[in-house]
């Protein structure tokens, strides 16, 4: 392996356009023997010598054949991933510390199932993708998230050494979208804004003698509380509201001065997630004060408190 | 990569070695290949039950074990038998070491080399058909292994094939090729070699002429000889023992001179045998290849027993002069004592006429008359005096036997002789338009020298007895051979004639074009088709660079049919993404509509063409689902000239 391997490959990397959408073409694919291929071409060039030297047609035939299913197989590797579309899709935070989804979508619209493997440029596990004839797949690669805040989507290599194994085709994609790393949840005893006798069990969710009614869905309402035997039967998205579920009570003030001036932003930033979280659990409404920033109760507000505070304090 | 999957492309691997192994049934001791087969076979019962493989402990002394077996089998482990029976049974050994991807892969790799071997022994069209069988087999595990395509394998395995097909076509015709071999190799002995023996010996004839075998091929320049005087002389015996005549090479040099005749020109095709090929009586100069040894034989320069094509240049019908010294012609005379009775006839007619000439006037006519008959099973001839038997006693025989007699009875009468040996006539094929010889054609024959002409004379006592035998075609003159063909009674039927004309025709062409084809055959092709005068570099880039762009005409195609998108997706894609540029996002659910909706911010002349699009694709992609591919892909051409338009921003308001 080249010494200067890694530089070379995230300075090339950095110089790569960020796409939301791409099409493969023969200017970013690429294509390099694998160490299979090079052993086939080593055994061609063998029985070419044999041919050479003891003078057998039919031995250069073989060769040659080899040698043309060799070229063949660029071809064919590099049809794998020729005019394939790749989109990028909406993708979840995650919190610090933990493996964020960068959702893709690949798009084949040609007669041709395309076999592939996808690796985010940090390495970890390949993702396997059969494509078939004209359709499309949604691909997840996983990233690890290790700073709060916000990252962009890792480079992709595609690559594919079907059908043969002997060509490998490869190209690379630094899709334009970005990830939101939540603060990582710390509990906070000491705020404990929701009704909980000990924090846990209470939200075990849809226990009998706790359902009081159903709903209109907003958004924000977790999967849980939809009521899937209703959408199935009569088409109309409810959402279960549970007896336990304050409604019209007061406002729980999530706030930034909650905490002694002692304390450090990250910390700080940790417990008001994991009071967002608990809250989110229950159900109950609450504001988050934040130094120049404020999450109301409306629609959506987990994302909007989850990226505000995401983004608190970071340079743009 | 599925774990069952993988395993069926081990299964395949094993499957195609062991098809691969088949032909060197026949070449190698079959021990070897069957012992290799076996191995295989127990490595997928294996691979079936997932056992455990067996430890290197036991592996290496059995290897070991195997080596030393073959070792004492063929005294040899390099050269080409040696070379490719170590690598068969390593071959055998690596795949109970295989358990990786990777180590299946150079089992595989393997398999490919192993390809080649068989055509090193046999390169006859049903080596070439079993070497294309093999291709498909390891190509097809090769798509196996890889995991991928598991249904139609096969297909797309002949399918690459055939795409790289051309490819190897343009190759192999445009490669340069060696004159002579890169490094030289043990010669093996213990192959056994057709062809005229090295002695001759009442029998060793008779058994090559019931072959039916091609022994060579020839192409006249112009007008062929006539049949009687196409004699193929390859080796001249010149001591008799008694009961065999060989050669003993008792002359050096000897001093020619060729008078008359006409010249012939001719190419030749064959097999050497001992570093001989045939060359017309009388030979008039060597080919290249070689160097004439005296009496006129070709002798090759190098040891090589691959078929080789010569051209070759004959006086026929003219004189063999040569001058004779006195020790020489003793040594032309010199016979063991016994046959005592042809001595004396021998003696009585060259008492009876006044010449060298005479003698044989005299002894050929005792033949045509004395009830001598022609067959190819003659009784055994016992005992010392088995020239005294054939003349008095069977009076029944072969070439050899009238040739032994004759050369025998001249040099009893004082007259020098000697024994040639060759090919006597051919057969036209008119389709291939070249003669063939076989190994039923084999011959021999007498050269008397006529001390008053000073010359070597050449007799035929065969043609005395029968003379059909050298006038014509050997399967219609002798009645022996026409029993061989019991079903069509004495005559074969037209149609027969014709296809085996034609498939000697064919075999021709094939060792013409396939297996003969050398660095004197491409040098002029070269020139043929004008891509240079020698083959050189410059020439061989040119000859690659037109060659792969006839080559690359197929491919083309296969690659325009294979990639070709459907219209209306494409379209739709590429409609997706021009209005991402101008930040209109769709959603794989939008329908057309939802993207003209989306698509209201637009300037009104692209809006206005966008909605056209729109329309035209609702229409053939809901209305009417059986549209044309050509409606299709007009409409797609619309969409690209909008999606460029968009970018360039040429349809804002007014633009």
């Amino acid at each position: 392996m080249l010494p200067f391997r890694k530089p070379l490959r995230a300075w090339w990397l950095r110089r790569l356009p960020k796409e939301s959408v791409c099409r493969l073409g023969q200017r970013r694919i690429y294509l390099l023997p694998t160490r299979f291929g090079l052993l086939l071409l080593l055994v061609a060039a063998a029985v070419w010598v044999g041919a050479l030297n003891y003078a057998v047609s039919l031995a250069y035939v073989l060769a040659f054949w080899l040698l043309g299913l060799l070229l063949v197989a660029v071809l064919m590797a590099y049809r794998q991933l020729s005019g394939l579309q790749l989109q990028v899709q909406e993708s979840e935070g995650a919190f610090v510390g933990q493996f964020a989804d960068c959702r893709l979508r690949l798009l084949n619209t040609t007669a041709i199932t395309r076999q592939l493997l996808l690796q985010s440029e940090h390495g970890g596990e390949c993702v396997p993708c059969t494509l078939a004839a004209m359709a499309e797949q949604s691909v997840t690669v996983v990233q690890l998230l290790k700073r709060r805040g916000r990252h962009a989507y890792p480079a992709i290599q595609l690559w594919s050494t079907a059908p043969f194994g002997l060509i490998r085709a490869f190209s690379w994609w630094r899709p334009d979208a970005s990830l939101l790393a939540y603060p990582l949840p710390l509990p906070d005893r000491e705020h404990q804004d929701c009704h909980h006798e000990n924090g846990r069990g209470r939200n075990r969710g849809d226990d009998e003698e706790d359902f009081s009614h159903l709903g209109e869905y907003r958004q924000g309402d977790t999967p849980r509380q939809i009521a899937w035997s209703v959408l199935a039967r009569r088409d109309v998205l409810a959402s279960k509201r549970f007896a336990s579920q304050p409604r019209g009570q007061a406002l729980h003030q999530l706030a930034w001065q909650d905490y002694p001036a002692t304390l450090d932003v990250e910390s700080r930033l940790s417990r008001l997630c994991w009071r967002v979280l608990q809250c989110e659990k229950a159900g109950q409404h609450y504001r988050l004060h934040l130094p120049g920033c404020m999450v109301e109760p409306w629609p959506g507000q987990r994302e909007q408190a989850l990226a505000a505070l995401a983004e608190f304090r970071l340079p743009v | 990569m599925r774990l069952a999957q993988f395993r069926q492309g081990e299964m395949a691997v094993l499957l195609a070695l062991a098809l691969v192994m088949l032909p060197l049934l026949l070449h190698l001791p079959s021990w070897l290949p069957m012992l290799v087969l076996t191995m295989l076979l127990v490595r997928g019962f294996l691979l079936q039950r997932q056992n455990q493989l067996p430890s290197l402990w036991l592996l290496l002394p059995l290897l070991g074990l195997s080596v030393f077996g073959l070792w004492l089998n063929l005294n040899t482990l390099i050269g080409r038998e040696g070379g490719a029976a170590l690598l068969v049974l390593l071959l055998g050994f690596k795949s109970f070491e295989s358990r990786q991807q990777r180590d299946w892969q150079v089992l595989l790799a393997l398999g490919f080399f192993l390809a080649a071997i068989p055509l090193l022994f046999d390169q006859s069209p049903p080596s070439a058909l079993w070497l294309i069988v093999s291709l498909l087999a390891l190509t097809w595990a090769m798509l196996r292994l890889a995991g991928g395509a598991v249904q139609g394998a096969a297909g797309m395995a002949a399918q690459a094939l055939l795409l790289s097909l051309p490819l190897m076509l343009v190759l192999f015709v445009v490669m340069p090729r060696l004159p002579g071999p890169l490094w030289s190799m043990p010669h093996e002995q213990h192959v056994a070699s057709t062809g005229l023996s090295d002695s001759m010996e009442p029998g060793s004839i008779s058994q090559l002429v019931q072959q039916q075998e091609p022994a060579f091929s020839v192409v006249f320049d112009g007008q062929p000889p006539a049949h009687e005087q196409l004699y193929w002389r390859i080796m001249i015996f010149d001591d008799f023992d008694g009961r065999r005549w060989q050669s003993v090479h008792g002359q050096t040099r000897e001093q020619i001179q060729l008078a008359g005749g006409e010249k012939v020109r001719y190419r030749l095709t064959g097999k050497p045998s001992r570093s001989r090929l045939p060359l017309l009586d009388y030979p008039l100069a060597a080919p290249a290849e070689g160097r004439l040894e005296p009496g006129g034989l070709f002798k090759l320069a190098s040891d090589q027993d691959d078929v080789l094509r010569i051209s070759g240049e004959s006086l026929v019908g003219s004189h063999y002069l040569s001058e004779l010294s006195r020790s020489d012609q003793d040594f032309y005379r010199h016979l063991p004592p016994g046959n005592p009775a042809s001595r004396q006839l021998a003696m009585q007619w060259r008492s009876q006429s006044s010449d060298s000439a005479g003698f044989v006037r005299e002894a050929l006519l005792h033949l045509r008359l004395g009830g001598f008959a022609y067959t190819l099973r003659p009784p055994l001839l016992e005992g010392d005096n088995s020239i005294d038997a054939f003349m008095f006693s069977t009076r029944q025989g072969f070439c050899e036997h009238y040739a032994s007699a004759f050369a025998f009875m001249a040099r009893a009468a004082g007259i020098p002789a000697r024994v040639v040996t060759g090919y006597q006539g051919g057969q036209f094929n008119s389709l291939g338009r070249f003669w063939q010889v076989r190994s039923s054609d084999a011959h021999a024959w007498v050269e008397v020298w006529l001390a008053e002409s000073r010359e070597w004379l050449r007799v035929d006592p065969t043609a005395a007895v029968a003379p059909e035998r050298v006038s014509q075609d050997l399967g219609q003159s002798i009645p022996a051979m026409q029993a061989q063909l019991p079903v069509f009674g004495s005559r074969m039927p037209a149609w027969m004639v014709r296809v085996q004309q034609g498939w000697q025709a064919a075999g021709f062409a094939w060792q013409q074009w396939v297996v003969g084809y050398d660095a004197s055959r491409q040098l002029s092709l070269y020139r043929w088709l004008g891509l240079g005068e020698i083959v050189d570099s410059a020439s061989v880039v040119r000859a690659l660079l037109c060659g792969v762009v006839l080559a690359g005409l197929p491919l083309l195609w296969w690659w325009r049919r294979s990639t070709e998108s459907v219209p209306l997706q494409e379209g739709r894609s590429r409609l997706e993404r021009a209005l991402q540029q101008q930040g209109i996002i769709l959603l794989p659910s939008d329908g057309p509509l939802d993207m003209l909706n989306k698509a209201r911010g637009l300037p009104a002349p692209a809006y206005r063409e966008l909605k056209q699009l729109c329309k035209d694709y609702a229409a053939m992609r809901y209305q009417n689902p059986a549209l044309s591919q050509q409606q299709a892909r007009l409409w797609l051409r619309r969409v690209k000239i909008f999606s460029t338009d968009l970018a360039r921003g040429k349809l804002r308001q007014g633009g």
